[in-house]
């Protein structure tokens, strides 16, 4: 029993930095925006989260840095891809680069170390306990007592599938994704609705950022969005940018990387388990390219 | 061509200008960094030897993205076919000993199989199953990464080292100098010409790149697009095998961990910079291998660390792409209102 | 009567050195049907899209009921009450007609809440106020071509224009969808709309407009009252010299049976049968016309006899060869293939002219490649480009610039060139003359009857029944999926056929 609480656990915050980030990139999808550039906004804004946390004494300071770090790339984003329609799939690459390198340089320049920052003067984000929640017997471990950026995620779900669904937004949002000339002609410039879905990704890569370097860790590491970006894209694809969808799908990776960390104390090497989140992101995606064939032919 | 030029001219000035804004900002003097970047990488004989020798790794894995992307082929893999090149060069020269004469060759097919066997795995994915080889090759760079990295913790560990490696290689394999220069550079600039022959000469290339610009066209038209699409993501993969074979075998003579998959990235960017030409790729590639290797030399002489050279090379990218589109329109406009004026008297 | 729309001097560059309005001026009244008329390219749409806001002027002024306007983008045009239907119907396919209607002006509810119930309403009380009979739930991916055009217009009436400008609106539309829509536009017109309609179709202009304007590369040629002019007039103001509207087909006598389709069915993923039973034969000499509303199995059609899809049953056979399962470069020794679309399947646009001409022959004729068929010969390769450039009068400026650098025309020209050079039995046109202006139409209806007279099999396809009836000795007609008419040309008329493809049979009298 304690195995499965563990794994449960296990899937959850490996599910949030996913589920954030897929959800940004879902409103960028649906705008019809090729947007692989969460990896980047993830990593910026764990630096950030650090940067705040560290020097403003406060994970809140942390939080909104993070935010604001990931925007910063984000605006980058925007400049290129929308305003001097450099190719969006060209401006993610570079973008993400940009991230790596940059981090890497403040790591060195404003922590003065390399490979990673870990300090106690890091303040992480805490856990929320729901006292009503928390009696239920075994469930109430699970329901309360998560990261705050948990519930948060919870709350952005709900609140990103009534926005893409429900309001004039996001029919507007999916009309620039169906048919961008349609939206121009009916007085909506398809620009402004991409412009925003952007900094909505921005905003949510910077909640992801926040979670990983504050919430999941209590550090910085070098490159430590470690392909999650990635994998989040393969979600809002394999879903068709569904935010119900995105949330199934990143239980199911977070529980892959769950799993790969539960599999270490069975002496099974950290490579191998590590691969495991991104072999599962292959067999869901031979599922998906199944399913898609059948329907072709 | 003269726009290509200008394009990539004006591109470099206005990226390193903005580089040296943010040296400013930091405290740093540009144009002291800049004379010691380029004094490290291209003004004296060895120093533009090491930067060329540097460079293989880079050209290699840019003609690899360069040939993809202009045939139509998402292979994004390079950095995992770079290790895995390098992984199977490294095994075949731990246990296969033949004179260096044959040795060398070998290990040179074995390169260029461990890249092959890791893009045909994703062609397989593609061919049979319908798997989009972008997610393909992404996660399987990360997962040849982990494998790699296991490899050389455990089974193929030198014991006698203090960090994840291997054992060093049969010296029969390694390749030597002449003078300043490395023979890794004969292999690549061979690589290069080979590939520049095919990519433009055989009927095959032609194919590829009319499969890659309108592959409906070019099915409609009687080309064979799933044989070629293969094809592609097989010469690609060898291309960057290669370049990690050749990594090892000029350079450590061992499998290291960090070994260099930030080469096949780099390749990637370049590529895009180059517009899948393949002589702007070598060129291109040159050019960011100065950066590279002057920006360690630079931090000797300056203090300006050295991580400072990605992102300039981040911003040189995307200025030099989004300048290329930019410049376009700019000239149909001038052309537009000058033809107006005329008009209009 | 005032000018409602005044144009003054408009000029329009498409750079480099395009000169696509060349010092047009023109004016509009109100309550008119005002038709603008001419070859294709010469200017009417860019004219409209210039006074919509959909491409920035060069030079020169427009006046809106007296003041000077200068619309940046379609939502200005339409806050002042003028609106334009596209010839590419643009909706959102996977919306339904009340959300395409309000896209842009969504009544909202709380926390930005779309008002569903109250668009409904609203959508419904506009669409029963114009009298037209539109499903405001029906999905707009799923319903005719002539209802998309409707829900396009009340997508404008909707935002109370009072001008309506519609381009070539009867393109899309069946001969017995067309009254309709002209009495629509005449309901509008005594309603006190104004309306401006692009068309190319004389008939149609001389019955619905009150006035017309005639242009002619880029140059306003003149305005003219409807009731005082005819078609040859027109046609003259429009192409500056007298136009031939009678058939130039000779008599012949065809051959033996070159292509046969035995049984040719299609049925889509979905089980819906795009394609019945279709037994079709084309013979040597002899030009079959499939004619047909698209949509109606043509598509299915030609991707089966190309061989991008396989059909469910039945057999293709070329000059006695089977080709029903055959791949794409086996049926290329036989069929040379035109296709409709020339950007997205004949040609690559980036590509040199070199490059584009010498596709299929690099595989199909040896003398093309040299040391074991691996290499390209590069000499032979510039000679047969020369060769295509002066027996099809291509005009361009050199081989090696990319394709998209020829005009439209000329990129058909190679394109028909290429395949026609094939030599082989059998010619698949679909909608070759499509997007090409007047001399480029005769030109290519030259080279087609040409190839009948060498004995050549041709099957051509075709939304232009005019065309049809100008070079083809038979007319088939396509509908659902089936073969509803096979007759000689001699023996029927535009209107018959025309109500075979509305109505899938021959009309009762």
């Amino acid at each position: 029993m304690r195995v499965l609480t563990g794994l449960i656990l296990g899937m959850i915050s490996g599910a949030t930095p996913i589920l954030l980030a897929a959800l940004g990139g879902a409103f960028t999808y649906y705008a019809g925006v090729f947007n692989i550039a969460m990896e980047g906004m993830m990593l910026m804004a764990a630096f950030f989260a650090v940067l705040g946390s560290f020097y403003l004494h406060s994970w809140l300071a942390g939080l909104f840095l993070a935010i604001v770090g990931s925007l910063l790339l984000a605006l980058i984003f925007i400049l290129f891809a929308v305003v001097l329609h450099t190719d969006e799939f060209i401006t993610g690459i570079a973008l993400n680069l940009f991230a790596l390198g940059a981090t890497i340089y403040m790591l060195r320049q404003i922590f003065k170390v390399k490979g990673a920052f870990n300090d106690p003067g890091i303040i992480a984000i805490p856990a929320l306990h729901i006292p009503g929640l928390e009696t239920i017997p075994w469930l109430g471990q699970i329901l309360s007592g998560q990261n705050l950026v948990v519930y948060l995620a919870l709350l952005a779900t709900l609140i990103s599938a009534y926005c893409v669904f429900r309001t004039r937004f996001g029919l507007r949002l999916r009309a620039a994704g169906y048919n961008p000339a349609c939206l121009d002609t009916s007085g909506v410039p398809t620009a402004r609705i991409r412009i925003q879905s952007l900094l909505v990704c921005g905003v949510l890569c910077g909640l992801a950022g926040a979670y990983l370097s504050l919430g999941y860790v209590r550090m910085f590491v070098e490159n430590m969005s470690a392909g999650r970006g990635w994998i989040s894209l393969a979600a809002v694809i394999l879903v068709n940018g569904n935010p119900w969808g995105i949330a199934i799908i990143s239980l199911v990776f977070g529980f892959f990387d769950g799993l790969g960390l539960f599999l270490q104390s069975y002496n099974i090497a950290p490579q191998f388990t590590a691969m495991v989140p991104y072999l599962a992101t292959l067999v869901a995606l031979y599922f998906y390219s199944m399913r898609q064939r059948k329907k072709v032919t | 061509m003269r726009q290509k030029f200008l394009t990539g001219i004006s591109g470099i000035l206005i990226a390193l200008l903005i580089g040296a804004v943010i040296m400013a900002s930091q405290g740093y003097d540009p144009f002291s960094t800049y004379l010691a970047l380029f004094q490290y990488s291209l003004f004296s004989l060895y120093s533009f030897a090491t930067t060329v020798k540097n460079s293989t790794p880079l050209i290699l894995t840019g003609l690899s993205a360069s040939i993809a992307f202009a045939s139509g082929v998402v292979n994004l893999g390079q950095p995992g076919q770079l290790v895995m090149g390098a992984l199977l060069a490294t095994l075949a020269g731990l246990y296969i000993h033949l004179p260096p004469a044959l040795e060398i060759p070998l290990l040179i097919l074995a390169a260029m199989l461990g890249g092959v066997l890791w893009s045909g795995l994703a062609a397989f994915l593609r061919r049979a199953f319908n798997m989009s080889e972008f997610i393909v090759t992404l996660m399987l760079n990360m997962i040849a990464d982990f494998f790699t990295t296991w490899v050389i913790s455990f089974p193929l560990w030198d014991p006698k080292a203090f960090s994840p490696m291997t054992p060093q290689m049969d010296q029969a394999g390694w390749l030597p100098d002449i003078g300043d220069f490395s023979t890794v550079i004969f292999f690549m600039l061979l690589a290069t010409a080979i590939s520049w022959f095919i990519f433009n000469r055989w009927k095959a290339g032609y194919e590829w790149r009319m499969g890659g610009q309108n592959s409906l066209f070019a099915r409609l038209g009687g080309c064979n697009v799933e044989r070629n699409y293969v094809a592609v993501m097989l010469i690609t993969g060898a291309l960057a095998g290669l370049a990690g074979g050749l990594v090892v075998m000029g350079g450590p003579h061992r499998f290291i961990k960090g070994l260099g998959a930030n080469y096949a990235w780099d390749g990637i960017m370049i590529a895009i910079v180059a517009n899948n030409g393949l002589v702007a790729t070598l060129l291109y590639g040159i050019f960011f291998s100065a950066i590279q290797t002057g920006a360690l030399g630079m931090e000797l002489i300056t203090n300006v660390p050295s991580e400072i050279s990605q992102v300039l090379q981040a911003v040189l990218v995307l200025v030099i792409v989004a300048g290329r589109e930019y410049l376009n329109t700019l000239l149909d406009q001038i052309q537009t209102r000058r033809r107006a004026r005329e008009r209009t008297i | 009567m005032d000018d409602l729309i005044r144009f003054s001097h408009l000029v329009k560059v498409y750079p480099p050195n395009v000169l696509a309005l060349d010092d047009v001026s023109a004016s509009f009244r109100q309550g008119e049907i005002h038709a603008v008329v001419g070859e294709n390219g010469a200017g009417k749409t860019t004219l409209m899209k210039v006074f919509y806001g959909l491409v920035p002027r060069s030079a020169g002024e427009i006046f809106y009921r007296d003041q000077p306007v200068n619309f940046h983008q379609p939502g200005e045009a339409i806050a002042q009450g003028i609106g334009m239907v596209h010839q590419e119907i643009l909706l959102i396919p996977e919306y339904t007609v009340w959300q395409n209607i309000i896209l842009g002006i969504e009544p909202m509810g709380w926390f930005g809440r779309l008002d569903e119930k109250k668009a409904r309403k609203q959508v419904q009380a506009k669409i029963n106020e114009f009298q037209f009979n539109l499903d405001p739930d029906a999905r707009v991916g799923e319903i005719s071509v002539s209802a998309r055009q409707k829900v396009e217009i009340i997508k404008l009436l909707y935002r109370n224009v009072s001008v309506l400008i519609l381009d070539e609106p009867t393109a899309v539309l069946t001969p017995q969808e067309i009254p309709q829509l002209f009495a629509e536009l005449g309901r509008l017109r005594d309603n006190g709309h104004t309306i401006l309609f692009i068309s190319h179709r004389l008939d149609e202009v001389l019955e619905l407009s009150d006035r017309i304007t005639v242009m002619r590369r880029g140059k306003m040629v003149a305005t003219v009252e409807a009731s005082t002019t005819d078609k040859v007039e027109l046609a003259r103001m429009m192409v500056g010299r007298d136009v031939i509207f009678t058939s130039r087909r000779q008599q012949s006598q065809p051959g033996q049976v070159v292509f046969e389709a035995n049984h040719l069915s299609y049925k889509d993923n979905e089980g819906r049968e795009r394609l019945k039973d279709i037994n079709l034969q084309v013979r040597a000499g002899e030009i079959v016309g499939v004619a047909g509303v698209e949509g109606n199995g043509q598509f299915e059609l030609v991707n089966t006899l190309i061989g991008l899809t396989a059909p469910t049953l039945g057999r293709i056979t070329v000059s006695g060869n089977d080709l029903t399962h055959a791949p794409i470069l086996e049926r290329r020794r036989f069929i040379s293939f035109v296709p409709q679309d020339r950007g997205k399947m004949g040609a690559s646009l980036v590509a040199s002219i070199l490059e584009n001409s010498i596709m299929t022959h690099h595989r199909l004729d040896e003398r093309f490649s040299i040391w074991k068929g691996l290499l390209l010969n590069d000499a032979f390769a510039r000679q047969f480009t020369d060769r295509l450039e002066s027996q099809f009068s291509v005009s361009m400026a050199s081989k090696f610039n990319p394709f998209r650098s020829l005009s439209g025309g000329n990129q058909q020209k190679v394109i028909l060139g290429r395949e026609l050079l094939l030599s082989s039995p059998f010619i698949l046109l679909d909608q070759p003359t499509r997007g090409l202006d007047v001399g480029s139409i005769e030109y290519v209806h030259q080279l087609v009857l040409q190839m009948r007279a060498e004995g050549r099999a041709v099957l051509i396809i075709s939304a232009d029944l005019e065309e049809l009836f100008l070079i083809a000795d038979r007319i088939v007609v396509l509908y659902r999926g089936q073969i509803v008419a096979n007759m000689p040309v001699e023996t029927t008329s535009v209107e018959q056929v025309g109500y075979y493809m509305l109505e899938g049979r021959g009309e009762t009298v």
